[in-house]
């Protein structure tokens, strides 16, 4: 309550400020020495690329981790943010693409979770009911009943719950991550009408998009961020949206990679207007000897394509041949007969057997099928073979694989596809997480994969990384295919056709 | 202030206990066992005899027997609780049987088979029908331990054929028959786990089902094979020990699903999956064995082993969780340590000061 006296006598004083805040991960650097000041009654976006470090400062901001090093400020009074509920007590509030509502809940219910209108124990459902509809009403929702479950509502409805939500326990910046990806253009600009309300009352919105022409309509100030850093803070107006792009990818480029004179074979895997649940009518030819980049913000279907290639999600429409063969995988298992293999996204939780060996975890594929009798020689072998082929530092084959570093455990990903010679390889996000020298020899083991003649297939959110490998480059966008690119395009160029900019 | 500075001292302790029991929990378990027979030995002058060990090992055996199994479905993070009413419901159909006059084979096949017939029932619960293993099992328990009591509505099968009691109670140059079973069907799983490619397929079930099926591995037909091998070897001890025993009785088996959980566990089959063997679990299976029979010598009320068993089982978990955080913990700290150099040590406090470290590290 001090804080608010003091916001309003001194109204050029920031509400919140970021101090030389920096988080350290195990080999990364996820945020370096960052500043941002939150004014009240400003609506304050923060844009760049995926895993410039925006997610991990909203993530210590709301208590869920703790800052390497650094200082928040509140009020000009140093906190030391402990928990999400700490992060609600100070006034920030925050809603997030997957919104934490409960669905079992009514609307009511839900506005008022962990602040429960009560005598003793016995909550009041009346007074909250009241409570709800006032606060639903300041925010333009006046026609949402309280009383509704929130497991019907839309999309829209539920963020206006969450709106609700930081309101009744008086938020005075509320943090919106992602919000509007998931909204349609009508349900955007009723968002907007809601963050403008809130920033008349003097609360600061803190906006995290990718769509830059959201930002350029709603933003007071715009911070970019970039491999971890800020760029600049800026006053709207000041930028451009391609301005915006050329400040969010402008930087050198750091890895050097293997040059791209490879020769193309024949075409390996064709797809024509296959539609999943999250993706629809893509189509795209990969060839033997190439390597297809796909590029596309998270969320655009990139993954979704990999699993409708590896035959994990159902298909609702088109086909997909292989050598002018129709397939039809019921699951990956076919589709890993059928000679595709698969480095997935998450290493610790779809690639390794952290608990397992280095042996067991390259040749659990390759043994599938294998006689009895001589099965565990040849896999002994095999891991041999590939430990030192792509000199995966361990001292046995014998150790865990969860005590290798990300590299080493992403190798032996690799190795087990390799063991198998797929005639196509889905890599997805293949370097994320480890470290540079890692990279570089990923890098060098792609390569020299396409030389062999196999068709490589990368989706990775590292765009330098995508351009510096590919020999062409498909760009996804909210499930759609939108263009093949080449792969001496530039990242301007990319970015704008995953943004659905036009230039 | 003190009393959180006892607790970390003691958490301190238990978990530097964990550290000596990680990579040989079968060493923890055998001390375990060894100490447990010295205490008998020392207070109780029936407890180290032939006839002792003779009758504790063949009583022990159904828990190895179905043990076995339940270890590589609980490495493959399922459990099993139907296997003691399953016991009861195949014991006294094979005596029913037998009871009619009909050849002992076909009633102990009989037996096995509805072993089987469950087994099914539970992999088709767990995998076709997506049920938690848990309640799934809990379910069938209760099938099972109805079934049994439709069987022989009067209470227990007597006037048995004479040879029924052969298999349980007789011997084999003082090896007793029951125990001869037990050995090779944990051989059988020994060599299944440890060997076969099915066996590293339970392993990465446990360790991480998702990493196992983007594999390729068909998680649904090895999670279904599990359910499947323990009903029947649950079937295969329901006649070893309806046979001991020479009557059938379908109040058999209350409670041993509990028994072979403890001796799974006790043995170090990870209660998270991924990890445990055979040779664990036998351990597990005669502490649990002879610490029944030696509370029983030394005149402990029966009442008061409901009590040790649960101590030994919380005790058993606890166990487990320590050595786990341990072993959690340390894999980060190495990992981390493991970037450049295997043998680099590294003060893992100098990682959370990036301002010195940056230029290093990235």
């Amino acid at each position: 309550m001090v804080a608010s006296a003091k916001l309003v006598s001194s109204p050029m004083q920031p509400f919140l400020q970021v101090v030389e805040i920096s988080k350290m991960f195990p080999g990364v650097q996820a945020l370096d020495a960052v500043n941002v000041d939150i004014f009240p009654g400003e609506v304050h976006c923060w844009i760049g690329e995926n895993g410039a470090g925006k997610s991990t400062l909203v993530k210590i901001l709301a208590g869920s981790m703790t800052p390497s090093s650094g200082q928040i400020r509140i009020s000009d009074e140093i906190q030391d943010i402990s928990s999400p509920h700490h992060a609600q007590q100070l006034g920030l509030s925050f809603i997030f693409q997957e919104l934490s509502v409960v669905n079992g809940l009514s609307v009511a219910d839900n506005i008022l979770l962990g602040n429960e209108l009560s005598r003793g124990p016995l909550v009041l459902p009346k007074a909250s009911f009241v409570r709800a509809k006032e606060l639903l009403m300041r925010i333009g929702f006046g026609s949402l009943d309280p009383n509704r479950k929130v497991g019907q509502l839309s999309t829209a409805e539920k963020q206006a719950v969450m709106v609700a939500r930081a309101l009744n326990i008086d938020a005075k910046v509320i943090f919106m991550d992602e919000t509007t990806s998931t909204l349609d253009r009508d349900e955007v600009e009723n968002l907007f009408s809601v963050i403008r309300t809130l920033k008349s009352e003097g609360r600061s919105i803190v906006f995290i998009s990718h769509r830059l022409n959201e930002v350029e309509k709603i933003a007071d100030r715009i911070t970019i961020f970039k491999d971890g850093g800020i760029v600049g803070t800026y006053n709207s107006g000041e930028l451009s949206i391609n301005g915006m792009i050329r400040k969010m990818v402008g930087r050198d480029i750091e890895h050097t990679f293997p040059t791209k004179n490879r020769t193309f074979g024949k075409s390996v895997l064709e797809v024509k207007n296959i539609s999943t649940a999250k993706i629809s009518n893509v189509n795209l030819a990969f060839q033997s000897g190439k390597i297809t980049g796909i590029a596309g913000l998270v969320g655009s279907g990139r993954t979704e394509l990999m699993s409708a290639l590896f035959g994990l999600d159902r298909l609702t429409a088109g086909s997909i041949s292989m050598g002018g063969e129709l397939q039809r995988f019921r699951n990956c298992r076919d589709a890993i007969r059928a000679g595709i293999g698969l480095v997935p996204e998450d290493r610790r939780g779809q690639g390794i057997i952290g608990l397992r060996s280095v042996e067991e975890n390259i040749s659990i594929t390759w043994a599938i099928g294998k006689p009895l009798r001589s099965w565990k020689r040849d896999s002994v072998v095999l891991a041999k073979k590939f430990i030192s082929g792509l000199s995966i530092k361990t001292p046995s084959m014998g150790k865990q694989v969860g005590q290798l570093s990300g590299g080493n455990q992403q190798k032996c990903v690799v190795a087990r596809w390799l063991a198998v010679a797929p005639g196509i390889l889905l890599l997805d996000e293949p370097t994320r997480g480890i470290d540079v020298g890692a990279k570089a020899e990923m890098y060098q083991i792609i390569d020299q994969l396409a030389r062999e003649g196999m068709a490589v297939v990368i989706v990775s959110s590292d765009l330098p990384e995508l351009l510096g490998l590919a020999d062409e480059i498909a760009v996804m966008r909210e499930g759609l295919f939108m263009g093949m690119l080449g792969g001496d395009s530039s990242e301007e160029e990319v970015m704008s056709l995953a943004m659905g900019e036009v230039k | 202030m003190k009393r959180t500075n006892m607790l970390s001292i003691v958490f301190r302790k238990l978990r530097s206990w964990g550290r000596v029991m990680r990579g040989n929990q079968l060493m923890a378990s055998l001390f375990i066992l060894f100490v447990l027979m010295l205490f008998f030995t020392m207070t109780s002058s029936r407890f180290l005899t032939w006839d002792n060990m003779q009758n504790v090992t063949r009583s022990t055996s159904s828990v190895v027997i179905v043990g076995s199994a339940v270890t590589l479905v609980m490495i493959a993070r399922g459990l099993d609780l139907s296997v003691g009413s399953l016991l009861a419901a195949s014991g006294v159909l094979a005596a029913s049987i037998a009871s009619h006059g009909t050849n002992l084979w076909l009633s102990y096949l009989a037996a096995i088979a509805l072993g089987a017939l469950f087994g099914a029932l539970n992999g088709t619960l767990v995998v076709g029908f997506k049920v938690t293993p848990i309640i799934a099992t809990l379910g069938t328990l209760n099938i099972a331990r109805g079934m049994a009591y439709l069987v022989t509505p009067s209470a227990i099968l007597v006037g048995l054929p004479s040879n029924w009691s052969d298999l349980g109670t007789g011997s084999f140059f003082q090896i007793p028959y029951p125990v001869i079973i037990a050995v090779v069907i944990a051989l059988f799983f020994g060599w299944l786990l440890g060997r076969t490619v099915f066996g590293r397929h339970v392993y990465a079930i446990g360790g991480n089902e998702e990493t196992a099926r983007l594999s390729g591995v068909n998680i649904r037909k090895v999670i279904f094979l599990l359910y499947l091998m323990s009903g029947l070897a649950t079937g295969i001890a329901a006649v070893v020990l309806t046979s001991r025993l020479g009557s059938g009785d379908p109040n058999i088996g209350v409670g041993f699903e509990f028994q072979v959980i403890v001796a799974v566990i006790l043995g170090g089959t990870s209660l998270a999956g991924g990890e445990g063997r055979i040779a664990g679990t036998i351990v597990g299976a005669l502490i649990v064995g002879f610490l029944g029979n030696g509370l029983n010598l030394i005149g402990v009320e029966p009442f008061w082993q409901y009590v040790a068993q649960g101590v030994a089982l919380i005790a058993a978990v606890i166990l487990d969780r320590f050595t786990r955080r341990e072993r959690s913990e340390a894999s980060v700290r190495r990992e981390v340590n493991s970037k450049d150099n295997f043998d680099k040590t590294e003060d893992p406090k100098s990682i959370g000061n990036s301002a010195s470290h940056q230029g290093e590290i990235s």
